[in-house]
């Protein structure tokens, strides 16, 4: 080495120091993230990843469940997109029932929980009697009850009854099952009403009483405080229930007998999939199913967090 | 800080007493259509079983028999209780790793910068969108190769690793919401980025994590599918499994003891929740949060 | 049922038992000789008692044995073994429903019985209907548990109140029409239909095909009838239902399949149509006495009736322990032992010698089954060709289909027209 050379090597000052001390650097800029990361990263490589990459691959083949799969190409695919008409129906049931259920579930569960955090007497039991329907999610119990009152002599016709109102047969008439099964899920609005409560909790009072002596109405506090402050839970709900509405399943198998009907009017997508997949042995059908899904629900969720920016106000 | 005391000022009227009684005629109606299925299936837990189906929706029994309940309990060849036992074992060890592995998730996206913070939080989220039939036989192939079939270790050591995206989500979504001057603050005190999370961020999100809490618990409680795959000893079942074994689609299903049995599990879920709703109440109204 | 005792210290000893052991696997069987074998099967509680109890008596007379059973209901049962079987981890013992046996037979997931006849199966006198109805491709795959046949079940009480005569054996499809019409003039009271609408009943169908000399499929797996069967057919119920004597589409459309949701249960109708080992279920979800009988027949035609089995016991492809589960499945099904544990629970037994030792122990529902099944043999004809790939779809067409023409969206002619043409693509598949 020259004399340059060396002594830019004792100093640190040559390109190898520099390197490695940026390299240093970095990694010490971004340990405390991938140490906090760790044992969700781990997760998801070890448990997630492999089944989810599994899955992709089989939805190449004709997997059947009870043999080897045989990989077959797009076929699937060509299939979904060419010659299923249970696909289209499953995809339009489950279109409208995420464009009926999601914005009628948040705009419950804000109302509550707003009516809620404004302390009334007995209000612990009410937030317990508002969420005590999520917790009968998957319960078989539900098929019987919920036909009990939609059928043609259940409860709602006796109630609509009163006002000279014959109604039919909600549950088993494909012109309405859906709408029984959207009521089903505003019904069960107490999780993301839980959440928004939490997300009022979090706004601080002071707020409110500096706007009130400014006398500002409680409808602008509202429109100028609340929901700004409260948009970020907002954005989850929505993105969550979008999500989960998108892969309903449970509501919709207990409900139809994993039917999906009358005439696939309660055919959800994910039902559809699980009848390919269990019922039919096309396991690797319902696997493309499944990814297409994947797609459209990531779609979604991408212009969801694009849209964030005109509305969503984060403390940053 | 009680319930009471969260009237928000500004929201006072000249007719207290009428706006209150309007407001509790509303819940209570709105109460008794939320209530009125469970009602129902209390009814049905002591009707007779020929009077389950024919007798349309009210909620008055007939005759009354409790007979379902004993059935109920111990009529399987296991008695429920030990159900209850697993279910509430299982949820708990479940809910512990859960709300701490997504809270250090959660923490690291919303407030640390590091190489691929994007990256990794789109496959977070990723991993909320596929159904999990069809990862369904790949997962069960791979706790099969690791021997943990027929244990509850696959209901249970995933939820350690931050598996359920939800709430990495849901607690991102609320660690934002603190300000950053009191990270900021710390940091310039010399604090680290674990006592940050540690004496900050954690103490200020308590009512996330015991939302966080409650559902982690009810929806590992409320699982089927899982243990359905995953348990085949009955001695290890969870109450779902319990609750499902009294209905046969293909013959004759114990109607009675299911609603039994479903109300009794109801209970203990309901009682987390009223636990636990005390500190998501419990707001953050008067530590500081003035800005 | 006081089967219980509220044993404190048992209760203490198995939770101790319990949360010391769930973080380990289920230790493996430490028979000292024997096997260790799993068993799995389908139905409800009562079903589990006598199975468990059975299997009990079977590690008794066979020392070193050791069984350990699962049990779930009807619709967790597939998902579950298909899941099992892909993981190579089925159990050995394997009940089995007579369309899925087509599907896991042919894909080599469960055992040929046939090496073990004579040996460790001693079947033979189940004769040779009920042996082939197990059988697939010329090969044994199950152990028939049960005799079935489809009949219609009756409200004796609704039909004598209403003054019409209850539709009984050998009933024609013509007054079967008659008599729901009648019923439905005469009906006072909630139960104001005779009839379910069988339109979407694929078993009914068949009943109906049969005794008309077609079926519902061939040997070669393609399609045994024509649109203008299938038309006529949904005609008929256009018009039962025009006449009041069979529900409307929205009653119709409320059945699952299952006995709970069945309008006879639900108090619409004064009969329906089912399977004889339902029979039992039936009576318990009704409180009114019920009476089994056959279904309607054709005039002047063939026997619409066969003998099917309600479901079968086969062996795991993959069982390490096939010689030892077939002797289980003996003596569930042969030996009285076993069999007079499961009684009639699951389908009349398919051995005569069995048959006769259980009579006399029968309770009313019961022994109603059982002479349903005596009354019946003679009259029954040979088993159908075997369902092809693409059978359990075919089934959901015709229900999808037959509600589309109860509910108006189309006729009976388009209807039979578009059954056919689903079944070409569906059975093309396969």
């Amino acid at each position: 080495m020259s004399v340059s050379e060396r002594s830019a090597a004792a100093t640190g000052t040559g390109e190898s120091a520099m390197l490695a001390r940026s390299f240093r650097g970095a990694v010490r800029r971004n340990a405390p993230g991938y140490v906090f990361l760790a044992p969700w990263l781990i997760g998801f490589l070890c448990l997630t990843l492999g089944p989810a990459l599994v899955s992709l691959y089989l939805s190449f083949t004709d997997f059947d469940l009870l043999q080897a799969p045989n990989f077959v190409g797009m076929q699937n695919y060509v299939r979904m997109a060419t010659a299923d008409p249970k696909f289209i129906a499953a995809m339009r049931v489950t279109f409208l029932y995420v464009i009926l259920s999601v914005p009628l579930k948040l705009a419950f569960a804000l109302a509550v929980a707003m009516m809620l955090n404004r302390g009334l007497t007995g209000l612990p039991i009410y937030r317990a009697v508002f969420y005590l329907p999520s917790l009968l999610g998957a319960s078989v119990a539900i098929a019987v009850l919920w036909r009990q009152l939609f059928a043609a002599d259940g409860m709602i016709n006796s109630v609509l009854a009163v006002f000279g109102i014959e109604g039919p047969s909600w549950i088993s008439n494909p012109r309405y099952s859906l709408y029984t099964l959207v009521v089903l899920s505003v019904w069960q609005f107490g999780s993301p009403m839980i959440i928004f409560l939490a997300g009022l909790r979090q706004i601080p009072t002071d707020m409110y009483e500096a706007a009130s002596l400014d006398g500002a109405s409680s409808s602008r506090q509202f429109w100028k405080i609340t929901l700004p402050l409260l948009s970020p839970v907002i954005f989850f709900n929505f993105v969550i229930q979008t999500i989960e509405a998108f892969k309903a399943f449970t509501p919709a198998f207990i409900v139809s007998g994993g039917t999906g009907g009358p005439i696939n009017s309660t055919l959800f997508y994910t039902l559809y999939l699980y009848q390919e997949a269990f019922g039919n042995f096309r396991m690797g059908y319902a696997s493309a199913l499944a990814w297409v899904l994947v797609i459209i629900i990531a779609i979604f969720t991408a212009f969801s967090f694009l849209s964030t920016r005109y509305w969503v106000h984060y403390d940053e | 800080m009680s319930d009471e005391a969260r009237v928000l000022p500004g929201q006072g009227s000249d007719h207290p007493y009428l706006r209150s009684a309007l407001s509790h005629c509303l819940l209570m109606a709105a109460s008794f259509v939320m209530l009125y299925p469970i009602l129902w299936m209390l009814a049905g837990s002591l009707r007779p079983a020929e009077d389950l189906f024919g007798g349309g929706a009210s909620l008055i029994p007939s005759q009354v028999t409790v007979n379902a309940y004993p059935q109920g309990w111990f009529g399987l060849q296991v008695n429920f209780g030990h159900f209850f036992l697993n279910s509430l074992l299982i949820s708990s060890l479940a809910t512990l790793g859960n709300v701490f592995a997504a809270s250090l998730a959660a923490y690291a996206f919303a407030r640390l910068k590091f190489f691929g913070r994007n990256f990794w939080f789109a496959l977070m989220l990723g991993t909320l969108m596929l159904p999990y039939h069809v990862t369904l036989i790949p997962q069960y192939v791979l706790f099969l190769n690791l021997g943990w079939i027929n244990t509850w270790l696959p209901l249970i050591v995933p939820k350690y690793f931050a598996v359920d995206a939800f709430f990495i989500f849901l607690m991102v979504q609320f660690f934002r919401g603190i300000p950053r001057e009191l990270d900021e603050a710390a940091q310039m005190d010399g604090c680290s980025p674990w006592r940050i999370y540690y004496k900050i961020i954690l103490p200020l999100s308590l009512p996330v994590l015991a939302t966080a809490a409650i559902f982690s618990f009810i929806w590992t409680w409320e699982d089927f599918f899982g243990p359905l795959i995953y348990v085949s000893d009955m001695n290890l079942y969870t109450v779902q499994l319990g609750l499902r074994s009294f209905v046969d689609s293909s013959g004759t299903s114990s109607w009675n003891e299911l609603f039994a049995m479903s109300v009794l599990s109801l209970i203990p879920i309901f009682l987390i929740f009223l636990f636990f709703q005390r500190l998501l109440i419990e707001g953050i109204a008067t530590t500081g949060m003035k800005r | 049922m006081s089967n219980f005792t509220m044993d404190r210290r048992r209760f203490l000893g198995a939770g101790l038992g319990v949360a010391s052991m769930p973080l380990w696997s289920s230790v493996p069987g430490f028979a000292a000789d024997g096997a260790q074998l799993r068993m799995v099967w389908w139905g409800s509680e009562e079903r589990a008692r006598r199975t468990k109890e059975a299997v009990k008596a079977f590690e008794g007379a066979n020392a070193g044995v050791t069984v350990a059973s699962e049990s779930m209901g009807w619709d967790d049962y597939w998902p579950r073994l298909a899941t099992q079987v892909a993981g190579g981890n089925a159990p050995d013992f394997i009940q089995m429903d007579y369309r899925y046996m087509f599907e896991y037979a042919r894909r080599g997931t469960i055992l040929p019985l046939d090496q073990y006849m004579g040996s460790a199966l001693k079947i033979a006198d189940f004769g040779d209907v009920n042996l082939k109805s197990c059988s697939v491709d010329g090969k044994l795959y199950g152990a028939n548990v049960g005799v079935n046949a489809f009949g219609t079940i009756v409200d004796t009480a609704a039909w004598q109140d209403a003054g019409v005569a209850a539709p009984t054996y050998g009933t024609n499809w013509e007054q079967y029409a008659e008599k729901a019409a009648a019923y439905g003039k005469a009906a006072k009271g909630k139960k104001k239909y005779a009839s379910a609408d069988g339109s979407g009943n694929e078993n009914l169908f068949e009943g109906w095909l049969i005794a008309r000399g077609k079926s519902l499929y061939k040997d070669d797996g393609s399609l045994g009838y024509e649109p203008s069967d299938a038309a006529e057919w949904f005609k008929f119920w256009a018009a039962m239902r025009k006449s009041g004597g069979c529900v409307p589409a929205d009653v119709q459309a409320l059945y699952k399949n299952t006995i709970e949701t069945s309008p006879l249960t639900l108090g619409y109708t004064a009969s329906d149509f089912g399977f004889s080992n339902q029979f039992v279920g039936f009576q318990k979800m009704n409180k009114p006495a019920l009476a089994l009988t056959a279904q309607p027949v054709v005039a002047n035609g063939k026997p619409g009736h066969y003998l099917k089995p309600s479901q079968m016991f086969s062996v795991y492809a993959k069982s390490k322990v096939p010689e030892v589960t077939a002797k289980l499945i003996n003596f569930l099904v042969r030996d009285p032992a076993g069999a007079m544990i499961l009684g009639v629970e699951r389908g009349v037994p398919a051995s005569p010698a069995i048959r006769d030792a259980l009579i006399p122990q029968l309770d009313g529902p019961s022994s109603e089954v059982v002479k349903f099944i005596s009354a019946l043999t003679p009259y029954v004809g040979p088993l159908p060709p075997a369902p092809p790939q693409g059978a359990g779809e075919m089934n959901a067409a015709l229900i999808r289909i037959s509600q589309e023409v109860a509910f108006e969206a189309s006729t009976p002619e388009a209807g039979g027209a578009s059954l056919i043409t689903e079944a070409k693509s569906v059975l093309k598949k396969g």
